[in-house]
């Protein structure tokens, strides 16, 4: 990883560059001005852009995983049916500016996404992206990035990253696909100043959120499944509401549902939704049965699934620590205060009559 | 608030209710508080951040609340609706809970919010409140606090809407109803959608695609709407709970200025009042057979 330094009149360039060779630039744009509210949409210049305001609303996992995707098309024949796919590669994109969450989310899913299946879609979209992320700056009380081995500097899965600094930023290429997008605009000298202003920027916002919550130890994971029959998981969950907002806003829930739905009497289309294991509807049985029959049981399955599940099938922790669910729940849940809750038992003895 | 801490230390030692849902400060902002130890009274807070409708926790099929046992809940005016909405509709039978109604100076709309009731900072629902002091209790708490700022902006969005032509209308909408995504947040949020089953997740026959196309959307939220004709407390929950911003308070207010002007009825806290789609009145317009 090389540091190099590219100036704001050269990504100003950039992205006029892109703009008109028709590559979509996704950026955080301000969409409220009263309330500071950032997503995530496309730009056609950078002015268009705001960057280190707050966390956009939503994550970037919908520019891999839309929230409803077609899987093909079909047409009822007399004799059968036809089935028209979709295609599996799609046209090449920037996103400029997510925060390290959104972006280590993107490797973290991977995982699941390359497991028992190659998802063509989510890949498909992955190598056509390149992904120019940002030191984050908008940290608050209920980010905890570095409790889950991420960081506000971290670079995981961007294949470049700029560090806010005089005149420009400061920029670590990670991947050839960096490398690629940006070599004719950046320039390989950077100063020892610039180079210490983006070292230190990277460790006061470490500091920040480090200052939030202690690294989660391994044994976390032995935790949650040795309390599964905790109290404190009914006690907890009697203000969800169930409506699965945290999923939607989750840079690293990925799961979803499966519809055909018919446009007329002979054609349809099959789709991918997202889903939520929050909703009542997510396990009910064709035969009425619910497997998971409360909302104790849902709410626990999605922490189970971040912190206990998905490390034990793939080495790591299903949760970039970005907040937003904790910050969108209308009922006040706190995921921050539930990780907290249960690693205070990770040494204590079980409870509540796990078995 | 001391006088509500003890009444729900009191309400619980003695055994009349098993839980006492309320408020208390949470990690961030206010949210709801379920007591069932009378030693937590204590955690039990009213103030102006507590915009939260707690009748949404009273629906039966909330089935590990209810299997707590008798509740009590800590309303404010326009919640006592909703309680009132729940009896009515026979959810919930009046003497199956302990209502806790506190005089409200108005809320703010966001309990994550420290700020001050301003006019841009308190809810739009709580301008010119008429029940601020509710009618439907077991205990009625606080001084009445003074009349709390009214924050145009509803109003305002409404009025800019009925200038529109419908063509504008259209567009207003679909901008941002193609945002939604389906996640149905305004519905379980929602004090006064208990179907056991929900009409967007009928299958057979299908009514509504489910997935969130531009057509599915548009017709999601028309059918929730007009599902609440008669019966949105407009608690402005839904729109609270909406994470794509959608402003589905304009379309509760509407609906209920129209059922308003047309059959006279306005929500109330008395549950005895029936409901217009649930009465039969001989001087009905009846216009929508005609």
């Amino acid at each position: 990883m090389t540091n190099r330094f590219l100036s704001h009149e050269n990504l100003s360039k950039l992205v006029a560059d892109l703009a008109a060779a028709k590559t979509r630039v996704i950026a955080p744009v301000r969409t409220n001005d009263d309330a500071a509210q950032i997503d995530y949409l496309p730009i056609q210049k950078l002015e268009e852009a705001s960057f280190g305001v707050r966390l956009p609303r939503r994550s970037a996992k919908e520019f891999f995983l839309p929230a409803t995707d077609v899987l093909l098309k079909y047409r009822y024949e007399k004799d059968g049916f036809e089935i028209e796919s979709v295609p599996t590669t799609a046209k090449p994109q920037v996103i400029l500016g997510p925060s390290p969450c959104d972006v280590a989310a993107t490797e973290i899913v991977d995982k699941v996404m390359n497991w028992d299946y190659r998802d063509e879609l989510w890949f498909g979209r992955r190598e056509a992206t390149t992904i120019v992320s940002m030191l984050c700056s908008m940290m608050d009380a209920t980010c905890f990035c570095t409790a889950v081995g991420l960081g506000p500097d971290a670079v995981r899965g961007s294949d470049a990253m700029l560090v806010p600094v005089e005149g420009g930023y400061v920029v670590r290429v990670v991947t050839a696909k960096g490398e690629s997008l940006l070599k004719n605009y950046v320039t390989d000298q950077v100063s020892d100043a610039l180079n210490t202003q983006a070292e230190k920027a990277g460790a006061e916002a470490r500091k920040k959120v480090e200052a939030n919550m202690p690294a989660i130890p391994a044994a976390f994971a032995e935790s949650l499944g040795r309390n599964f029959d905790h109290p404190l998981w009914k006690t907890m969950a009697l203000r969800c509401h169930g409506c699965g907002a945290c999923a939607s806003v989750c840079p690293t829930c990925h799961c979803f549902d499966i519809v055909d739905e018919h446009n007329d009497a002979e054609h349809g289309v099959r789709r991918r939704n997202w889903d939520s294991c929050q909703t009542a509807r997510f396990t009910v049985h064709t035969s009425g049965h619910n497997p998971r029959g409360s909302q104790t049981e849902r709410f626990r399955q999605r922490v189970e699934h971040k912190f206990s599940i998905y490390p034990s099938r793939f080495g790591e922790i299903l949760c970039t620590g970005c907040g937003r669910c904790s910050r969108i729940c209308p009922g006040g849940m706190n995921l921050a205060e539930v990780v907290g809750e249960f690693r205070s038992l990770a040494t204590a003895a079980p409870e509540g009559g796990a078995q | 608030m001391k006088s509500l801490q003890e009444l729900a230390f009191k309400l619980l030692s003695e055994g009349t209710v098993k839980v006492v849902i309320g408020y208390e400060q949470g990690p961030l902002g206010v949210r709801p508080a379920f007591i069932t130890d009378p030693a937590q009274s204590s955690k039990l807070i009213f103030d102006r951040r507590c915009t939260q409708n707690l009748a949404t926790y009273l629906n039966p099929r909330r089935k590990h609340i209810a299997a707590l046992g008798k509740a009590a809940v800590v309303v404010k005016g326009c919640d006592a609706r909703a309680v009132a909405g729940l009896i009515r509709e026979q959810q919930i039978t009046r003497d199956s809970l302990v209502i806790i109604a506190v005089r409200c100076g108005g809320v703010l709309e966001d309990p994550i919010s420290t700020a001050e009731l301003t006019a841009e900072t308190t809810s739009p629902r709580c301008g010119h409140c008429q029940v601020r002091e509710p009618k439907l209790y077991d205990h009625l708490l606080g001084e009445l606090p003074p009349e709390p700022p009214v924050n145009p902006r509803r109003s305002e969005q409404i009025a800019a809407i009925e200038k529109m032509t419908a063509a504008e209308r259209m567009e207003y909408w679909n901008q941002h109803l193609d945002r939604c995504i389906r996640c149905h947040a305004c519905r379980e949020a929602c004090p006064m959608c208990f179907c056991v089953e929900c009409r967007a997740e009928r299958a057979l026959p299908q009514w509504i695609d489910f997935s969130p196309t531009p057509r599915a959307n548009r017709g999601w939220t028309m059918m929730r709407v007009m599902h609440q004709a008669g019966r949105c407390v407009d608690c402005m929950e839904c729109e609270r709970a909406c994470p794509e911003g959608i402003p589905l308070g304009l379309l509760a207010r509407y609906i209920a200025d129209s059922v308003e002007q047309r059959y006279g009825y306005k929500a109330t806290d008395d549950p005895g009042v029936p409901a217009p789609l649930g009465v039969f009145r001989t001087d009905d317009g009846e216009e929508f057979i005609r």
